[in-house]
């Protein structure tokens, strides 16, 4: 067993699949909570701090997520990790990519942040580096492809994806019956749909990390709803309850 | 015929073209081409199989992809592991079954018309149920494991002892036997997986995981 000191650490790279090492040397983005252990002089400060609000306004445009998100600032070298999780760290020169939001674990200050139009994803736009985990190695795919929701970790340079169901197996009266008595879309059911120029990153597994981006994403839509809407998302919400 | 690649322990590719593919469902991570997806209630056997498997419980819900292109599997982050099957029988839990093809023919096994009572008793140890699924033929097949699956060899001069509940399955024309450790231990309620062994004798492979259920 390697045991490591702040001169042989890797520079901004991987040490080992499931924990990741930046050079801080000015700012930048970390998700709360997935710091493990840091050498040198860093502070972290959340982003709510006014002494941070013009960093804020300039690169981190998504309120939802405001409070997911912390600056470690100073310099030192700083290791993340995840739960076990694969992390993998992605250059981004000139260029886009969205990911899922509970995935995103840190990115530098140039990089500008903002919510994607799909629930749960954040894009992320400009120069520099993100980093972000994944349940086993993230495999790249090309386009055109489809994907199961809870699979993907990502995408770039591409499109906005929508989605696709596969009504075709209701066709079949056995499937129909099938369907009937599992009353649930899996991935083989509906996908999303990416087409175009570009790549699309699926992780190893559709096992999804425990995150409340989805629900940040629905309470953030509340205040658009009527009264006759509210109610029958409480029948909904009672509904799926019982299940 | 359908090809399985590995392309990381936790995921594989299978190819089609114009073939069809049986995988657990809800599995499927991505695809390309032009790959259709359906319920699957037969499962490449027939309605006596299906009704065997919807009494012992063996019955996973099944999809067939059917087309031409990639599909990509993975389930729950396990890992996964592809077996080459040479004309011979393989037997696994339903639940450890992640993918295989009309190449191999499925059945439900009553444990008892393959190793006797020893191999009842087995079942009922590991908590598996007296009932497994069996494929036989010339092909290949993947299977989930937590953590990485062991394949470990038994021949004639050399036998295997296998914790059951580490057991994932075993291929070959082999026997099994319980091993029991029963002292002191076991009646102060400290025993563990140690107590009950499963012995495989003969000419095959046992697959077992890291990982006690």
């Amino acid at each position: 067993m390697t045991i490591y000191n702040p001169s042989n650490l890797p520079k901004n790279d991987n040490l080992n699949r499931f924990a990741f090492v930046v050079d801080v040397a000015d700012e930048i983005f970390i998700r709360k909570g997935k710091m493990i252990a840091f050498y040198g002089q860093l502070q972290f400060e959340s982003l709510g701090s006014s002494l941070l609000d013009i960093l804020v306004k300039e690169s981190f445009n998504s309120p939802l997520y405001i409070n997911n998100f912390i600056v470690a600032k100073g310099r030192g070298q700083l290791i993340l990790g995840d739960n076990g999780n694969d992390i993998a760290c992605y250059d981004l020169e000139d260029a886009n990519m969205t990911i899922k939001a509970s995935h995103l674990l840190g990115f530098s200050k140039n990089i500008i942040c903002q919510e994607s139009t799909m629930p749960g994803f954040l894009t992320l736009m400009g120069n520099g580096k993100l980093i972000a985990s994944s349940n086993g190695p993230v495999h790249f795919l090309d386009l055109p492809c489809r994907v199961d929701e809870q699979a993907i970790l990502g995408w770039a340079d591409c499109p906005s994806p929508s989605y696709r169901y596969d009504y075709a197996h209701v066709t079949n009266v056995l499937s129909a019956v099938g369907a009937l008595t599992h009353i649930t879309l899996s991935g083989e059911e509906k996908q999303i749909d990416f087409s175009g120029q570009g790549t699309v990153l699926i992780q190893s597994s559709e096992f999804g990390l425990n995150n409340s981006s989805a629900l940040a994403h629905i309470m953030s839509q509340l205040p658009f709803l009527n009264k006759s809407e509210l109610n029958s998302l409480n029948g909904f919400v009672a509904q799926n309850l019982k299940n | 015929m359908p090809a399985y690649t590995q392309i990381n322990e936790k995921l594989i590719e299978v190819t089609l073209n114009n073939e069809e593919v049986f995988a657990k469902k809800g599995s499927m991570i991505a695809y390309q081409g032009k790959v259709n997806f359906a319920r699957s209630f037969l499962g490449g056997g027939n309605v006596q199989d299906l009704a065997m498997r919807t009494v012992t419980n063996e019955g996973n819900a099944l999809m067939v992809a059917k087309g031409s292109g990639k599909v990509y599997y993975g389930h729950n982050g396990l890992f996964v592991s592809i077996i080459q099957v040479n004309n011979e029988m393989v037997y696994v839990e339903s639940e450890t079954l992640l993918a295989y093809d009309a190449r191999l023919t499925v059945g439900t096994m009553f444990l008892g018309n393959q190793g006797g009572v020893q191999s009842m008793v087995r079942g009922a140890v590991s908590g598996q149920g007296l009932f497994t699924t069996a494929l036989q033929g010339t092909g290949e097949m993947a299977i989930l494991s937590d953590g990485n699956a062991i394949a470990l060899p038994v021949t004639a001069e050399q036998p295997v002892f296998v914790d059951p509940n580490a057991y994932i399955g075993h291929k070959g024309n082999l026997t099994s036997t319980i091993v029991t450790d029963l002292n002191w231990k076991t009646f102060v309620g400290q025993a563990s997986g140690e107590s009950y062994q499963v012995k495989f004798m003969g000419q095959g492979t046992v697959y077992i995981q890291a990982s006690e259920r």
